[in-house]
């Protein structure tokens, strides 16, 4: 049963493969086996799920803002 | 005679702030960001007798800029020379001791937050855009392309010209990286 073992570093690399529905059958059962005995990889996988989730949205959350100069230029492209 | 859903003298008070900050997050510089907002409304100008109405004005131009952030990378992807052999040790196999297990120092803590729910602290994202700029180029590029602009691993390879091998390094490295940048200075702070 050694074959169904798998590193923290190769769980890792498969939880990416798995958002595209990119494993193997073998990687799969690897990869849940693996989740269920380690609360780090569990973590990992929710922890960096939560941060795209959020980085998606980051723009939303911007104060970032053109310049009225910029704004003025930019405007002035459509009018000249 | 344009679409009459199109308003091209509201388009910079409407959308030129928005789509700045859309171009901001994703690019991580501010002169790059205001020739994106400027290129997608020469773009949409240049394009404005096409534009059929089948979605909003508001969502046609952030297409058009989306694309335009897609072209940044994709040109920027062709003149990255890679730091060192991607299969070779770097910084992110420090996380992991010789048996590719994480290591008592790197290993993901407890942050006692709801994963399903989205942060609004304005801490976060300013840290969260700190750590995003500390990622090596390709590493930030590979990101920004599969999570922010939602495009698949196949297309992303094709973007940047690397391999499928070497995008799945990358992709995992950068949440590395992210993860424990995002610890480090903001969980621990």
């Amino acid at each position: 049963m050694r074959f169904l073992n798998i590193s923290c570093k190769k769980a890792g690399f498969l939880l990416s493969k798995k958002e595209e529905n990119k494993l193997t059958w073998l990687e799969k059962i690897q990869l849940k086996g693996h989740i269920s005995i380690c609360s780090f990889c569990r973590r990992f996988e929710q922890q960096t799920g939560w941060i795209i989730l959020n980085a998606k949205h980051a723009h939303t959350h911007s104060e970032a803002t053109l310049s009225e100069e910029t704004k003025t230029r930019l405007q002035n492209l459509f009018t000249d | 005679m344009s679409h009459p859903l199109l308003q091209p003298d509201k388009w910079i008070s409407n959308y030129s702030d928005a789509l700045y900050a859309y171009a901001l997050v994703r690019v991580n510089d501010s002169a790059l960001a205001e020739d994106i907002v400027q290129e997608t409304f020469l773009s949409a100008w240049k394009g404005k007798d096409s534009f059929k109405g089948d979605a909003s004005e508001k969502s046609w131009l952030y297409t058009i800029c989306k694309n335009k952030i897609i072209d940044y990378y994709r040109k920027k992807g062709r003149d990255i020379i890679q730091p060192q052999p991607i299969e070779g040790k770097d910084v992110s196999d420090g996380f992991f001791n010789e048996a590719e297990h994480w290591t008592t120092a790197d290993a993901p803590g407890d942050w006692g937050i709801d994963y399903q729910q989205a942060i609004e602290s304005k801490e976060f994202y300013k840290i969260l855009n700190g750590c995003k700029k500390k990622l090596q180029q390709l590493q930030q590029s590979v990101f920004v392309m599969k999570y922010l602009e939602d495009l698949d691993s196949e297309e992303i390879c094709k973007a940047l010209g690397i391999s499928s091998s070497n995008y799945w390094v990358l992709i995992h490295r950068a949440k590395l990286q992210l993860r424990a940048c995002l610890e480090k200075n903001w969980i621990n702070l």
